[in-house]
């Protein structure tokens, strides 16, 4: 399980300070799936990135993220590389970015599979179809340069190169954002399957609310870096306990009521 | 932010410095650059004080003597030239040493001139032919006298130069030129090559871009071409081509700098005006039907030229460059002094043989620190245009 | 996809056409007698009378030049008038020397500005950071024959650990190791000076590059995959940088040809660039001519070298239409 308790995180420059997240408790365990919900800059990236250790030298962390009771916030980069991917995989906000350009994505791929199951490049090419099968691609494009791809076949790569190495947990920041709806829909169901079969841990952070309230089996809600509802996402939806996700959620109604 | 002011920057001063140097610097020497002032090789005064320094003295009728302080070992040469008028006869010029003894050196006539190395002259002192005559006439310590002695009138100057191994701030050439009055002509050559090739550069390359820029279509096309390829040559070859063909010219070589680097001015231009064709004041005028010509002197040109001034200030360093490497290979104006004309002969005449190292480092280091000097004037010229480069690495 | 390699190759060719007709323009330029620029005027009527048909100098502009091309192209450069001796044979004997000058001297400060501009982006604000801003701003401003001079008078003039001059010993040590040994010991300290001069501009630039690659997310993801900091240098952020790293070398290559000629000049080495120095102040126009046609071939050679590797290590060109560069 990863435990999330009382995370703080300031950024500092030498201009400003700025308290991104303010006291978070949060769980994730395995089989199950999280939905971080919230409008923009709440601190939902910073959240997920703070899990795997990843934010910029620049912010400050305090509080605790314990996996399986160990805490990673106090590990030194050697642990965590050991944790990442093998345990704890991301899909990051945009997917555009994670790819180094002048690799082809199957390369990405083979990559995590050699340094972390120690497979030869042969074996790990031959897993690659059913990696990206599993994230409902076609295995063939393992072969192209990531601006070769469609924001949607980015993403689902991405998916792919995040289950690579099987891992317990998978944290999707914004995976359905900027893409069409039917995609959108599509990739939900296959992360929803992943948690069902597979028995992953997943932390989906999204502002579609609607959306995460559907596949979900928990549903926070973020606000100015404070968790300001948590609970069922029915329950949350449909009566919510906090002012803000009162308005976020009325702010909703209206829009599909408008047409 | 620290805001940079002009004066503060060192690079201002430095080449204030320079142009004064190059305007009034001459009047710090009282003898023209090319003028022999000592013997080849003297080492700067301040280098080995034990070597005898270069002493040099007039005597003219109002001042017929002139004393001498010596301490040091036998100079390399003694030499003694009168330029008269007419021959003064009954005078003669005496050479007085510090224990007293005199020895007659020549009667005063016109023209004379005696050498502690002639034949002659090591005989008419009783020496024999292999002695050395100026160690002979200075062999104390103490204070020597060179005078004019005997009676009846006469008119001009007796010059006496004794060469030590020593003279003024950065030494001698292989000629016995002074340096440092040969640096400081340098100081015009190079500025003055620098500048304006750059000058006629940034003309060219200014109108080329704008008219690109502008006019767009087939001109652009191949302009942009024409550029790509020269930058794709190497530059040096063509110039040292030309400068065979053309001639070895201070204008030639100007000419030749310019006609090979516009390419850089153009390319800057080219954008500027392509970015300042489509904003909506030029559509504008060209909407109520302003003429090409007008809209592109009065509207266009007036506003890349900021940045202009900075494009050209850091292209000096590159012409200056230019100008330096093909003098340094012999393809200048053997009569124009030069700092890569300096660098040529130091090379060329011994200063490895003679370990004359003091003939490398003053036009060496000019180059360096007035084309450095250029660079962080530029710099800021362009930070003063383009706020976004404020802060960069050396500013 | 072809199209790419295409235009390189069409690119290059365009240089050298325009350096052929530069080479054809340049030489009959000449004032008084073009003829002047091609036969030597010392050689006697019949000789002379020879060399000009066979030269075509009696037939019309146009003849010429396409006479000029063909011979350029086979490497028939003509008799120099300084030795004699036709100028393609003068010239074989010194073209390996300029390409091994050229090769090791760019080679090395490559590699030593690479790592130097990477160790400094990697540890930004250090001493390391401080010698490379300094080390290319210098670079771009210090004379290159000034600060190899002083090389010479320092490392073999007053300390005589290296030549004077030249690019073996007069006689040359007999046997193969021997002649090899002489032969990099004359070469060292020209490739050290230009090796001294070019890694900063180097260096420079790739901690530029560096520290922007470094700040970009697929690094920062490459990190989150666990990858080792040395995997993440290698196989990412150093792969990133190889294409602009080519990019540079072909913008400098011809700024370094004409380093070369310098480097050749100060160090009396026996090479395409002091052959051309020597043919120009004594007026040999053929083989003057020549070495600035090889000059300019073994650029626009390298360029495209390095152009069609740099389609090799960056896919997205490949795919563009034209290159803005
Ligand atoms: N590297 C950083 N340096 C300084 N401030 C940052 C940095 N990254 C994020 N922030 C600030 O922290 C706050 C939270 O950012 P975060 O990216 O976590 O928001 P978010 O909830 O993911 O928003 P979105 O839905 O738009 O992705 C924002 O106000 C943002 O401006
Ligand atoms: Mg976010």
């Amino acid at each position: 399980m990863i435990a999330v308790r009382n995370l703080s995180v300031t950024y500092r420059s030498s201009e400003r300070e700025k308290r991104a997240v303010l006291g978070v408790d949060l769980a994730v365990e395995r089989g199950r799936m999280v939905a971080l919900a919230g409008e923009s800059g709440s601190g939902k990236s910073t959240v997920l990135m703070a899990i795997p250790g990843l934010l910029p030298a620049t912010a400050a962390t305090s509080g605790e993220i314990l996996l399986d009771g160990r805490d990673l916030l106090t590990c030194s980069e050697a642990e965590l590389n050991a944790v990442r991917w093998r345990r704890i995989a991301l899909v990051p906000q945009g997917a555009m970015n994670s790819f180094t350009p002048v690799l082809t994505v199957g390369r990405h791929v083979e990559e995590v599979l050699e340094v972390h199951l120690g497979l030869s490049k042969r074996e790990a090419r031959e897993r690659i179809p059913a990696l990206f099968a599993l994230a409902g691609l076609d295995g063939g494009l393992a072969a192209r340069y990531p601006h070769e791809l469609s924001g949607g076949q980015k993403q689902r790569s991405a998916i792919a190169l995040a289950l690579a190495c099987n891992p317990e947990y998978l944290l999707c920041d914004e995976p359905t954002t900027a893409l069409d709806v039917v995609t959108q829909r599509d990739i939900v169901v296959t992360l929803r399957r992943l948690v069902d079969e597979q028995g992953v841990g997943m932390l989906l952070v999204s502002h579609d609310l609607p959306l995460a309230a559907s596949v979900a089996d928990r549903l926070c809600i973020m606000k100015d870096g404070r968790l300001v509802e948590e609970g069922e996402p029915r329950t949350v939806v449909d009566h919510p306990g906090n002012p803000h996700t009162r308005a976020l959620v009325g702010a909703l109604r209206e829009l599909e009521e408008a047409p | 932010m620290r805001r940079r002011t002009l004066t503060r920057r060192w690079s201002f001063w430095c080449l204030v410095l320079l142009a004064a140097l190059a305007l009034f610097g001459g009047r710090l020497f009282s003898a023209p650059p090319d003028a022999e002032v000592a013997a080849p090789f003297s080492k700067p005064f301040w280098l080995d004080r034990s070597l005898p320094p270069t002493v040099t003295a007039d005597l003219t009728p109002d001042a017929p003597s002139a004393e001498i302080p010596w301490s040091w070992g036998a100079p390399s040469r003694f030499f003694v030239a009168a330029d008269m008028v007419a021959d003064a006869p009954g005078r003669t010029i005496l050479w007085t040493k510090p224990g007293g003894r005199t020895v007659e050196i020549a009667p005063l006539k016109k023209g004379v001139e005696r050498d502690g190395r002639d034949m002659a002259f090591k005989r008419a002192l009783g020496l024999p032919p292999f002695a050395d005559g100026a160690a002979s006439l200075l062999d104390e310590r103490g204070t020597y006298r060179l005078s004019v002695d005997g009676q009846g009138p006469w008119e001009g100057t007796v010059r006496l130069r004794l060469d030590g191994g020593r003279w003024g701030l950065f030494g001698t050439d292989q000629r016995g030129r002074d340096i440092a009055a040969l640096f400081v002509a340098g100081i015009r050559v190079s500025l003055l090559v620098g500048i304006m090739a750059t000058l006629i550069a940034t003309a060219l390359g200014t109108t080329v871009g704008l008219a690109a820029g502008y006019l767009g279509g087939w001109f652009d096309s191949a302009a942009m071409r024409l550029v790509d390829l020269l930058l794709s040559i190497p530059m040096l070859p063509i110039l040292m081509a030309l400068a065979a063909i053309w001639g070895k010219g201070l204008w030639q070589l100007v000419l030749i700098l310019s006609i090979f680097s516009w390419m850089g001015t153009a390319r800057t231009v080219r954008a500027m005006t392509l970015s300042l064709r489509d904003t909506a004041y030029i559509e504008d005028l060209r909407g109520i039907g302003a003429p090409t010509a007008y809209i592109l002197r009065r509207h266009l040109l007036p506003e890349t030229l900021p940045l202009l001034l900075a494009t050209m200030t850091l292209g000096v360093p590159g012409a200056i460059l230019s100008e330096a490497g093909l003098s340094f290979l012999g393809l200048s104006d053997p009569r124009v002094i030069s700092w890569g004309r300096m660098l040529h002969e130091a090379q060329t005449f011994g200063t490895f043989t003679a370990g004359a190292w003091w003939m490398l480092l003053p036009p060496g280091l000019g180059i360096a620190v007035l084309c450095l000097a250029f660079l962080d004037m530029g710099k800021y010229l362009e930070e003063r245009t383009d706020p976004r480069l404020r802060g960069g690495a050396l500013s | 996809m072809r199209s790419y390699w295409a235009r390189r190759v069409g690119s290059s060719v365009l240089i050298l056409a325009l350096v052929l007709v530069l080479n054809f323009v340049l030489f009959r330029m000449m004032p008084g007698d073009p003829v002047a620029s091609i036969v030597d005027p010392k050689f006697s009527p019949e000789a002379k009378a020879r060399l000009m048909e066979v030269y075509g100098l009696d037939k019309p502009m146009l003849t010429q030049f396409a006479l000029y091309v063909k011979s350029s192209l086979s490497f028939d450069f003509g008799i120099s008038f300084l030795t004699g001796r036709p100028v393609a044979d003068e010239l074989r004997s010194r073209v390996p020397n300029t390409v091994a000058l050229l090769g090791s001297s760019l080679l090395l400060s490559a590699l030593l500005g690479t790592w130097l501009g990477i160790q400094a982006a990697r540890k930004r604000g250090g001493a390391l950071e401080r010698l490379v801003l300094w080390g290319g701003a210098l670079s771009y401003s210090f004379p290159s024959f000034f600060f190899q001079l002083m090389l010479l008078m320092v490392f073999a003039a007053a300390i005589p650990i290296f030549p004077l001059r030249g690019s073996l010993s007069v006689p040359p040590p007999l046997g193969g190791a021997a002649l090899f040994l002489d032969y990099v010991w004359h070469l060292a300290l020209p490739v050290l000076s230009q090796v001294l001069l070019g890694f900063g501009g180097w260096a420079l630039y790739v901690r530029n590059l560096m520290v922007k690659i470094l700040g970009e997310d697929f690094i920062l993801m490459a990190r989150g995959r666990g990858l080792p900091e040395r995997r993440v240098l290698r196989g990412h952020a150093f792969r990133m940088l190889l294409p602009p790293l080519l990019t540079i070398l072909l913008l400098s290559l011809p700024g370094v040809v004409s380093g070369a000629v310098l480097t050749e000049t100060v160090f009396s080495l026996h090479g395409v660039g002091r052959f051309l120095m020597e043919a120009v102040t004594g007026h040999d126009y053929p083989a003057a001519g020549a070495s600035f046609f090889l000059l300019a071939l073994l650029t626009v050679a390298s360029t495209l070298a390095s152009d069609l590797l740099y389609g090799v290590t960056d896919p997205r060109v490949r795919l563009e239409r034209g290159r803005g560069r």
